[in-house]
């Protein structure tokens, strides 16, 4: 039994005219300890499909499981020390006025945790950060280090699985790469289940062994990683993406 | 053949509280008729240098140059009217969010026919306009021209920006992250239209970019900048010889599709290359 | 010559980078906001003045050189013009106006500090409320202060004032009640705007319930635009308080309030002038003095203001 069972998920925004039909009909389903990747670009609903999957989104039709059970709405505290979920915007995630201490202690206090003390900094070591940053705001931190603190946040409640949407696309390059690394490392050390969402076909194929492109609300295919990188793909849309994210190819015709 | 741009020692800096901070310190380059790529991650100081050279350096900020030349004229001291005479007609500047630099209480055919007549030629104002749309491969131009920019998608507003900076047919474009904003698709096709401009009209390009991959694919030239300086500089078809260990760590840690290192090698910042 | 050692070493402890305690941090933000305060001048000089007015206030006993209530001799010492004796001159029951004005302090203060205690959580609770939930909440709590705000503010004081009787208390609730709906439309904005950031989401994942998002992470974000505007409205708050005392609804005499000496002077405006001239001296100074406060707050904790 997968760990995550969505099955025809229907997001419908707005009322009356103004109706946006976000998700048509997606499935998905993860395994226990799996890294899924989720790939389209904007407009897609790739994004839409985990704020459905945490409640953040409306769910006008369809099912969520977790391990077998379909979740309640609105959710329960059980599974939000389940499911977690990594921002894309470092900048944005992190409340302005709060010290990362009160960030991170927060959670713990609502799922009433014992040795509060204790988890904060051992969750900042494990980020890389170190004690030296627990009562820093903010606004002393860099990209990098806000998203290691969004990290560290997802993972002080010891969830099972980990949403991530789009965590390195606020980053430098090299920013990035750490970042994967951490992530890539947590999930070895703790058997965490991932689902990234991601423009970047090159990230999601280097953090993902299986990977679902969509586009319009829809999915257009599934595929594995090895699928990707042999570019055995069946559909154009995949294909366009693929050759797009190679960078420029110059028009033979026009070479002077 | 003189170079349409010659940028000796530029210099920004800004006032903070411990005194004047440098943001571009001492950058050189020429830029003949052809697209030159600056890539530097965030605070390398690659957007100051090109809205210096256009004159648009934050009032707070200090731009200095032993030389800043564009087609024989010094930039340094330029009058305000000079630098109207010169920005829009002969030199361009394309932002990265089209939401922004466009009037949103305008249509896109009038804010486009003003740039043409701003710049002489009032009675071919609208067939100047349209005929640039085309070019810029909007396929129903008589409705983008009737479109205010909120009506558009993000790649057609990119796109009609692009039609305005470039209607009045500058030799010079500056490109900030023209296509950071939108999705990798559409990027190409804006690249696409850019290229063949600077191919068909013999335009000068600078493309400042964090894509490395996009910019060593797409330019002739790449200047390599960070913390304020160019580190290296390099032809794009030879980006896989970079010498210097940024550029080298930059390109190492871009995760490939097709590659499958784990961990991802991590580009070690050494405080030798501020200097 | 050094500065004082233990002043730098007090200084680079509470800018630190690394502090060590929660204390420390919350101390080394509020250090940072003071010192980007003194850099205003006129924001300080606006400081200055309203920590005058509460130091006149605490020490109003001291400070006075009679008794504010009880006049002197009322054949020899009516209504007699500044002089060193009666720094402000007497009015025409022969009581010292200096005394009066300082006296007065206590009363302007009162109606400040009761105003901003009563009318500051009412108006951020029923903003950030109606903001965060939407909904039918916000169209009911949003027609209430419709309602509020179709009245001008005096004229509804007037008719709290009486409808409850007057005298000070009741200008005071009458003028809470009438200054909230700023303060909602205000916190209700801002909410509109911090509910969707992503680290309200970010918290909501955590499992905390709606009371603990809008208390601890959405008013927080809202407290400083309201106070900047709550400081900027005290001056119209005291107009509004000696407003009413002039018309005789807000403190009753002999109490020295502002608005009443004044209302009590305009009898002699032309022969005596100090006596309502000095009292409204006292009001414009202090009103300046808040609105400058305001202007300076302004500049330190909004952050639109900052980006300029």
């Amino acid at each position: 039994m997968a760990l995550i069972d969505i099955e025809d998920l229907e997001v419908v925004f707005g009322s009356g005219g103004r109706r946006v039909h976000a998700l048509r009909g997606v499935s998905l389903s993860v395994e226990e300890g799996e890294s899924f990747g989720i790939v389209g670009e904007s407009g897609s609903g790739k994004s839409t499909v985990l704020r459905a999957a945490c409640g953040l989104a409306p769910v006008t039709g369809g099912r969520i499981l977790i391990d077998g059970k379909q979740v309640t709405s609105p959710r329960d505290a059980a599974f939000y020390r389940r499911v977690q979920m990594v921002f894309q915007d470092p900048y944005a995630s992190l409340h302005p006025r709060h010290t990362i201490d009160r960030v991170l202690s927060e959670p713990l206090a609502i799922h009433g945790f014992d040795r509060r003390e204790a988890r904060v900094e051992q969750a900042l070591d494990e980020v890389g950060l170190g004690k030296g940053f627990r009562f820093r705001y903010p606004h002393q931190l860099s990209g990098g280090q806000r998203q290691r603190v969004a990290i560290a946040r997802a993972l002080i409640l010891e969830p099972k699985v980990i949403l991530l949407d789009e965590p390195t696309s606020a980053l430098d390059a090299s920013i990035q790469a750490e970042v994967l690394n951490l992530l890539d490392r947590l999930r070895d050390e703790r058997g965490l289940t991932y689902v990234l969402v991601s423009h970047d076909l090159a990230v999601v194929s280097h953090m993902c062994e299986r990977l679902m492109v969509m586009q319009n609300g829809q999915v257009v295919e599934q595929l594995t990683r090895e699928a990707l990188q042999a570019r055995a793909t069946t559909k154009d849309y995949t294909r366009n993406l693929l050759t797009a994210s190679e960078g420029f190819t110059r028009d033979p015709a026009l070479q002077t | 053949m003189s170079p349409l741009l010659s940028v000796e020692n530029l210099r920004i800096a800004f006032p903070s509280r411990q005194g004047p901070v440098e943001v571009v310190r001492g950058v050189s380059f020429e830029l003949g008729r052809e697209r030159l790529g600056i890539v530097g991650e965030s605070g390398s100081g690659k957007s100051q240098t090109g809205r210096a050279i256009l004159g648009l350096t934050p009032v707070s900020g200090k731009a200095t140059a032993d030389l800043l030349e564009f087609d024989g004229i010094d930039l340094r001291d330029a009058t305000p009217a000079k630098w109207r005479s010169l920005r829009g007609a002969r030199m361009s500047m394309v932002m990265q969010d089209p939401k922004f630099s466009l009037n949103p209480v305008m249509t896109i055919g009038k804010q486009l026919m003003e740039a043409v007549k701003l710049h002489g030629g009032k009675s071919e104002a609208r067939d100047k306009s349209l005929a640039m749309l085309e070019a810029v491969q909007i396929r129903d131009p008589e409705r983008v021209m009737a479109a205010y920019p909120h009506e558009l998608s993000g790649g057609m507003g990119q796109r009609a920006m692009i039609a305005m900076m470039l209607v009045t047919e500058p030799d010079l474009l500056i490109a900030d992250e023209p296509t950071s904003a939108l999705d990798v698709t559409v990027q190409i096709e804006v690249l696409r239209i850019l290229d063949r401009l600077v191919s068909e009209r013999g335009m000068g390009l600078i493309f400042i970019s964090h894509d490395l991959e996009l910019v060593s694919t797409f330019c002739d030239r790449v200047l390599v900048m960070y913390a304020g300086r160019v580190v290296e500089e390099l032809d794009a078809a030879k980006m896989s010889e970079a010498q210097h260990p940024y550029t080298r760590g930059l390109i190492g840690c871009l995760p490939k599709i097709n590659g499958d290192v784990r961990p991802l090698p991590v580009l070690a910042r050494d405080a030798a290359w501020l200097e | 010559m050094t500065a004082d050692p233990s002043r730098q070493g007090l200084s680079q402890w509470l800018l630190s980078e690394q502090p060590a305690s929660r204390n420390q941090a919350r101390l080394g933000q509020a250090w940072r906001i003071w010192l980007s305060f003194t850099s205003n001048r006129l924001g300080m000089v606006g400081l200055g003045i309203v920590l005058i007015l509460v130091l006149v206030a605490i020490f109003a006993d001291v400070i006075a050189p009679y008794n504010p209530l009880l006049g002197g001799d009322l054949r020899t010492e009516r209504l007699l013009p500044p002089s060193m004796d009666h720094w402000m001159g007497t009015d025409d029951l022969a009581r010292d106006i200096f005394s009066r004005v300082v006296h007065g302090a206590r009363l302007t203060l009162m109606v400040v500090a009761l105003v901003a205690i009563i009318a500051t959580p009412i108006g951020l609770l029923v903003g950030t409320t109606s903001g965060y939930f939407g909904g039918w909440i916000d169209t009911v709590l949003m027609r209430i202060t419709d309602i509020f705000l179709a009245f001008p503010r005096l004229i509804l004081a007037l008719a709290f004032v009486a409808a409850l009787g007057p005298g000070i208390e009741n200008a005071i609730i009458a003028i809470a009640i009438t200054s909230w709906p700023p303060y909602a439309r205000l916190a209700r904005a801002e909410t509109l705007s911090i509910r969707n950031a992503e680290h309200i989401d970010a918290i909501r994942l955590q499992g905390a319930s709606s009371g603990r998002i809008i208390w601890g992470h959405v008013v927080p974000l809202c407290m400083s635009s309201v106070i900047i505007r709550v400081t900027l409205d005290m001056a119209g708050i005291i107009l509004t308080a000696a407003g009413l005392g002039f018309l005789g609804l807000g403190a009753q005499p002999p109490q020295p309030e502002w608005g009443a000496m004044i209302a009590g002077g305009r009898r002699f405006l032309i022969d005596y002038w100090w006596v309502a001239t000095m009292p409204g001296i006292a009001i414009f100074v202090v009103s300046l003095g808040f609105n400058l406060l305001g202007d300076g707050l302004r500049d330190v904790l909004d952050p639109k203001a900052q980006q300029q």
